[in-house]
């Protein structure tokens, strides 16, 4: 039986009559990359403030490391690091300062975990500035400092590279991607940025409307077979009937300018394509392509971005 | 539980509040001696005593400035972890919901205490200043003890304001709660109704008046208790239940 890092069962949250998580049920394994993806308001942040006890669920179970996480938050809570959107911290006080009061209510921590930290997001010479002269990407930077300087066995991220240039995006990338394969840290990400997701995570989970509508492992949503040949034809409709008569093919979309894409059976493509000509359509064009992830991802929920 | 307070000192590091606070504590003794001024200017052989700019000291804190600047220091503690929006980070460490409201009222209590202090030095000061008369050990004593038991009831009487604070996460609305307040208590010092109004007979029981009013001891310290608790309990329960966005 696979042991989760975080686990949920039938995860709801209502705000009033508005529904921010439907019955979620979200499996992150330990030592997994998970990417959380959905558009604005799905329900994302949400999930995390719950994990995270900021935000009392309505209804349903949550487990972190296979425990119900109100038998022991103390214990739990100290193998999280998180970051919660735009991260929050003292403005009259330095990095340093601010780190230093997040290690005091920890308790026991490494002595040089704050400088550690502070140099792995390159904000280790910044001694004297505070926290409110501070850019939005070095915010975000000791926003993760503070995340990681206890070396959790869980990260729990949410937009983590908002606000970064394209170096500290890269820097941070490499970063999360060496702590969880050397240290096997389980991290959930957010981001609205998809091709990071799919540069970092080993599995994804997309969000619609508060509801979890896919849990899918990287590897296999890239063997998915969503390699397609695409068809230009004078009529649609017949091209649809002539697929699920003499092909038996029903995973075909159609779209606009008489275009019609087929999923399954692309080796047959020749075949289709005198099938049509024999039966009177006129082909004015015919190619393969991949779906982008990003196309998938908006034809899961319905359209729309991601993000 | 101390590694808490000692946070909490460190987030007041270069912050403005503090010498804010520091001056509002120092705003009763000066007014004070700037009427002693205006009275010897008036009156020449006008005598100014020792117990009279302690207590007239005293009187402004209860029931005017005092109650503003604390109302401003307690929704300050509270409210900036809203504003800075540091609960998320905080809170996620974990540090419990009811550990850090209680801690919070501490320092709060020791914020108050402290800015007590400078008000009676300075209220020593200006008596000291002004050539005020009849010194003795006796008032020095009496004094401090008044000075203490009003900080202490200005205190528990601030609870109610933390409690907006925090529901309203911010500082405006729990001021203009408190400077509601403050009229309240001009209104009715000189009745024999401010023994029910709990921040004005705070100050009656702190100079001993409030059996002149005619109404009985324990009815003030009821009605003080009731709105205190008040303000403490719906505080937790708030905080502990509230969703952190």
């Amino acid at each position: 039986m696979t042991e989760y890092a975080i686990e949920t069962k039938q995860l709801t949250k209502l705000y009033g009559e508005e529904v921010g998580v439907n019955n979620l049920n979200l499996h992150v394994e330990h030592g997994k990359i998970y990417g959380l993806l959905g558009r604005n308001g799905a329900g994302k942040t949400t999930t995390m403030r719950m994990l995270l006890n900021l935000v009392n669920p309505t209804d349903g179970k949550i487990y972190l490391f296979g425990e119900d996480y109100k038998n022991c938050p103390a214990k739990i809570f100290r193998k999280i690091g998180s970051i919660i959107e735009t991260p929050g911290f003292y403005e009259n006080l330095t990095a340093r300062e601010n780190l230093q009061i997040l290690a005091m209510l920890r308790g026991k921590h490494r002595k040089d975990s704050i400088d550690n930290a502070l140099r792995i997001v390159g904000l280790l010479d910044e001694t004297k500035k505070v926290f409110s002269d501070y850019s939005l990407g070095m915010k975000q930077r000791l926003g993760i400092a503070a995340a990681i300087m206890h070396e959790p066995e869980l990260l729990i991220l949410d937009e983590p590279i908002n606000g970064l240039d394209p170096i500290g995006i890269h820097e941070i990338r490499n970063f999360l991607l060496s702590f969880c394969k050397e240290k096997g840290t389980t991290i959930l990400i957010s981001s609205h940025v998809l091709s990071e997701i799919e540069q970092l995570a080993d599995v994804i989970g997309v969000m619609h409307e508060g509801r979890l509508i896919e849990e899918v492992d990287m590897k296999e949503l890239h063997k998915r077979n969503r390699q397609y040949v695409e068809f230009r034809i004078s009529n649609e409709n017949m091209a649809c009937v002539l697929l699920e008569k003499h092909f038996n093919i029903n995973d075909y979309t159609v779209h606009e300018n008489n275009t019609i894409r087929i999923y399954y059976g692309i080796e047959k493509r020749g075949e289709i394509n005198r099938c049509f000509v024999d039966n009177g359509l006129l082909v004015t064009k015919m190619n393969i392509n991949e779906e982008k992830l990003e196309e998938y991802f908006s034809n899961l929920i319905g359209g729309g971005k991601i993000g | 539980m101390v590694n808490l307070i000692r946070s909490e000192l460190l987030k007041l590091k270069r912050s403005k509040m503090i010498i804010i606070s520091i001056l509002g504590a120092m705003v009763t003794p000066i007014m004070v001696f700037v009427g002693v001024l205006k009275a010897k200017f008036t009156t020449a052989d006008k005598i100014v005593t020792y117990a009279d700019i302690f207590s007239e000291s005293n009187l402004y804190i209860m029931l005017l400035f005092g109650v503003i600047v604390y109302t401003v220091i307690g929704s300050y503690l509270f409210s900036r972890e809203y504003v800075e929006k540091t609960l998320k980070i905080i809170l996620t460490v974990p540090v419990s919901r009811v550990t850090f409201i209680v801690v919070k009222f501490l320092m709060l209590l020791v914020w108050i205490i402290a800015l007590t202090v400078i008000t009676w030095v300075c209220s020593l000061f200006f008596a000291v200043l002004s050539r005020a008369s009849e010194f003795s050990m006796l008032i020095l004593k009496q004094s401090i003890i008044e000075y203490f038991w009003g900080g202490i009831l200005l205190f528990l009487m601030i609870s109610p304001f933390v409690f907006i604070a925090i529901y309203s996460k911010g500082v405006v609305v729990p001021i203009i709660t408190a400077a509601s307040v403050v009229m309240i208590n001009i209104a009715v010092s000189n009745e024999n109704l401010a023994a029910l109004f709990p921040w004005t007979s705070s100050y009656l029981l702190v100079t001993g008046q409030i059996e002149n009013t005619g109404y009985p001891m324990w009815l003030a310290i009821f009605l003080i208790s009731l709105v205190s608790l008040s303000g403490f309990i719906s505080s937790v329960i708030y905080f502990k239940k509230e969703d952190i966005v």
